[in-house]
């Protein structure tokens, strides 16, 4: 199978999550399997709180698994490292630094020599279109904007794998149909492998090499499917509309 | 342009308010009353003319007010400056914030004027103790803002550090500090109005010179006008005070506000 | 087409030359336009087009600079008139349970005890929580909020209903499920609404009329009639390319 035949990057085996609540424990992640090669764009895609940003947590080392093991670029996750860059929900720009602070942060804590850090801190800026806003402070941004810092910053410490918790899920339609076209642009300047976590189904089928839909919690794979659309995709084209039908058809429901 | 418009009718509102109240207090202390009050001109007039000439007690009011403002900073900024070090160690620390939580608990709802008499048993109020008392005024604000601040620090924004690669003790420098400003320039807000507080109390209570003093001394020798000239120079240096204030946190909080 | 043109048309809500200016910045540029009585309009633009502006002074939470906003054919007074509104985020309130936020608007009205447990008892079953009744808004999940805040709004059996962007935060099988619950209100009860949303595509499936704006100032781009029959298909090949058109028209990106 081609699967073997490239690298793989991410593989999660039997990974399982239980948190323990009052009165009890909640399993949010069970039995989780699956291997992401390199460069490859997966989308999780399932409703709700179905243990999804869970899931970005372990791979991204900030909590651990109750079972089960996880494994980056052929080393086991146990804590946050510079080859796993995320994107969060809900942005986390540090609202004390400007843009230029805020791409800059991961390269300074790595200890890059000024320049260069410079240097690639403007690459980066320029590759997601803020140019011209180095200097503005996150609150002076709009929200498309500051996603767009957020990709930034995930880049510019140049990891292996971007993981990214529904990063357009607060804003509005329009700016996040405009984020995932910019997104796709990037991905294709800059190929990373990226987990991409999103309640969006169009988001998803847009976006991915790979949708894998997850079940109601606790997170298992209902089913996977390979996305094999021409790029740049279009939302209203027969096939990718039936699709939409498909997988929206098999999601589990929630009240 | 918008804003420049609003400026100007803030500050007529300004001068309207002021001239209805000095107005007020001009005709209210013309008659009978005024023998208990004086009026605004006398006062203005006792507080020009004893700022840098005439004398109250033994020295000008310009040197009362740079005595209370000295004994006003020094304390103030040791009790801010070891405020915020045990504050945030606390809040980054539970080890830290074991051990001073429950001292600190106990101490800090006590007033500093409740240690004034203690004060004056063991060391009789002299400048030392007088310092001490404004210590604990800023020390008790800062130190619970700093704390809480630090506690409080967005957990998403410790977990963006760590995903960039960020340990501890960079974390602690570059991502708990910067956030606990704000609630840390509340404390520092609050800290100094307090410690204004505490050192007229203190004065009252004993000393030579000073705000608190010529307020005491002027009712000692039942000196209205001496009374109304403290209280103008208090109302002055306070505002003057919380204007500096506002200007230096406007710009270390830059990030903070949205205009600009 | 056939039926309505039979009935005398009634025109509800009568916007005159709508004109919003904050300062020196001109934000509404005459806007003019009419909804019919029972009508279901989708108001469409580009972000930051001025959405939110139209709304509050469509309601009078703004002044408005000139122009004049009729409701059956005298000026519109939130106090008078039966307006509900639908906010985007959760706007329920959290020390209330579920039946007592859903009465929360008939209270202010004074409307008499039994008619209110009617009303709530109805409205109740309508969006489906009537087994959670006694909940409090921190116990349910977003969608069942967005639900409570429906039946409020319905339950004072308003005049006219606006909508701002109610469901723009919900997934997507929950946005079908309460559109088309939506869908079923309106064609119930024959409130007129105005709805006003980012999403084209959802504008497509609900609007008997989609009104496109253009970016700041705003002005009217155009008014589409929408006659797709319902329930509407948002994969059928005339549906997608309505979807297609109002986008063109909106298209800022």
């Amino acid at each position: 199978m081609s699967v073997e035949q490239k690298r793989k990057l991410i593989e999660c085996c039997n990974v399982s999550k239980t948190f323990q609540v009052p009165g009890g424990e909640n399993q949010v992640v069970k039995d989780f399997n699956f291997v992401c090669q390199e460069n490859e764009f997966i989308c999780l895609f399932g409703p709700g709180q179905c243990g999804k940003t869970t899931l970005i947590n372990l791979i991204a080392g900030f909590e651990m698994p109750t079972e089960g093991t996880i494994t980056v670029n052929g080393r086991q996750v146990t804590e946050p490292g510079p080859e796993r860059g995320v994107v969060f929900q809900n942005i986390t720009l540090f609202p004390w630094l400007t843009t230029m602070g805020n791409v800059e942060y991961g390269m300074k804590t790595a200890k890059i020599p000024k320049k260069e850090r410079r240097e690639r801190a403007q690459k980066y800026i320029d590759l997601v279109g803020l140019q011209g806003f180095e200097q503005s402070f996150p609150i002076q941004l709009s929200g498309g904007m500051k996603q767009r810092v957020g990709i930034a910053r995930a880049y510019s410490i140049e990891p292996k794998v971007l993981l990214m918790d529904e990063p357009f899920g607060a804003l509005d339609a329009q700016t996040r149909y405009l984020m995932q076209e910019e997104l796709q642009r990037i991905w294709q300047a800059e190929k990373r492998t990226v987990i991409f976590v999103t309640n969006n189904i169009e988001e998803a089928i847009y976006l991915a090499d790979r949708i894998l839909v997850l079940s109601n919690c606790p997170a298992t794979i209902k089913k996977e499917y390979q996305i094999d659309l021409p790029r740049p995709r279009k939302y209203t084209s027969p096939e990718f509309l039936s699709l939409r039908k498909e997988i929206t058809s098999i999601v589990d429901k929630t009240l | 342009m918008k804003k420049k418009t609003f400026n100007i009718a803030e500050l007529i509102c300004a001068v309207i308010s002021l001239a209805v109240f000095f107005g007020i207090w001009h005709l209210g202390t013309r008659g009978e009353l005024g023998k208990l009050m004086p009026g605004p001109l006398p006062v203005i007039e006792k507080f020009l003319q004893t700022l840098f000439g005439g004398k109250i007690g033994s020295s000008t009011l310009i040197v009362h007010v740079a005595y209370s403002l000295a004994r006003v900073m020094i304390g103030y900024f040791i009790g801010a400056a070891v405020g915020i070090v045990l504050g945030l160690s606390m809040g980054w620390s539970p080890l830290i914030e074991a051990i001073f939580a429950p001292l600190f608990r106990i101490i800090r709802p006590i007033p500093p004027i409740a240690w004034i008499p203690i004060s004056i048993i063991w060391i009789g109020l002299g400048e030392d103790a007088k310092i001490f008392l404004i210590f604990l005024a800023s020390f008790c604000y800062v130190t619970q803002n700093a704390w809480s601040g630090a506690k409080n620090v967005n957990p998403e924004y410790m977990n963006a550090a760590r995903m960039l690669g960020a340990g501890k003790s960079r974390i602690l420098f570059t991502v708990v500090l910067p956030a606990s400003i704000p609630p840390i320039f509340a404390g520092l807000q609050v800290a100094l109005s307090s410690c204004w507080a505490t050192v007229l109390a203190a004065e009252m209570v004993r000393s030579s010179e000073g705000l608190g003093w010529i307020i005491i001394a002027g009712m000692n020798n039942n000196d209205m006008n001496q009374i109304m000239t403290g209280i103008l120079a208090i109302g002055l240096v306070g505002m003057m005070l919380s204007t500096i204030f506002r200007k230096v946190e406007a710009r270390l909080c830059r990030w903070n506000r949205s205009e600009n | 087409m056939e039926a309505k043109a039979g009935n005398e048309r009634q025109v509800k809500v009568q916007v005159n030359h709508l004109t919003k200016k904050f300062g020196d910045l001109l934000v509404l540029d005459d806007i003019s336009f009419d909804v019919e009585k029972g009508d279901l309009l989708c108001v469409v633009g580009p972000t930051g087009c001025g959405k939110t502006t139209f709304l509050n002074s469509l309601t009078k939470i703004y002044d408005i600079t000139s122009g004049e906003i009729l409701l059956d054919s005298h000026p519109v007074d939130p106090k008078k008139d039966h307006i509900a509104y639908i906010f985007q985020g959760n706007s329920t309130m959290p020390w209330l349970t579920v039946e007592q936020n859903v009465s929360f608007g008939l209270d202010i009205k004074h409307v008499p005890q039994e008619k209110k447990r009617e009303l709530v008892d109805k409205y109740l079953e309508i969006v489906g929580l009537t087994k959670y009744r006694k909940y409090y808004p921190k116990q349910l999940s977003a969608s069942m909020l967005q639900r409570v805040s429906i039946a409020r709004a319905f339950a004072t059996e308003p005049e006219l209903l606006l909508m701002d962007e109610p469901y723009g935060q919900l997934d997507i099988e929950l946005r079908f499920k309460l559109e088309d619950e939506l869908i079923r209100l309106w064609e119930m009860t024959g409130t007129t609404v105005i709805f006003i949303t980012h999403n084209i595509e959802e504008a497509v499936y609900l609007g008997e009329h989609i009104m496109v704006l253009t970016n700041k100032p705003t002005t009217v781009k155009q008014t589409l009639q929408n006659d797709l029959p319902r329930p509407r298909d948002i994969a059928a090949p005339e549906f997608v390319r309505l979807r297609e058109e109002v986008t063109e028209l909106i298209k800022w990106w």
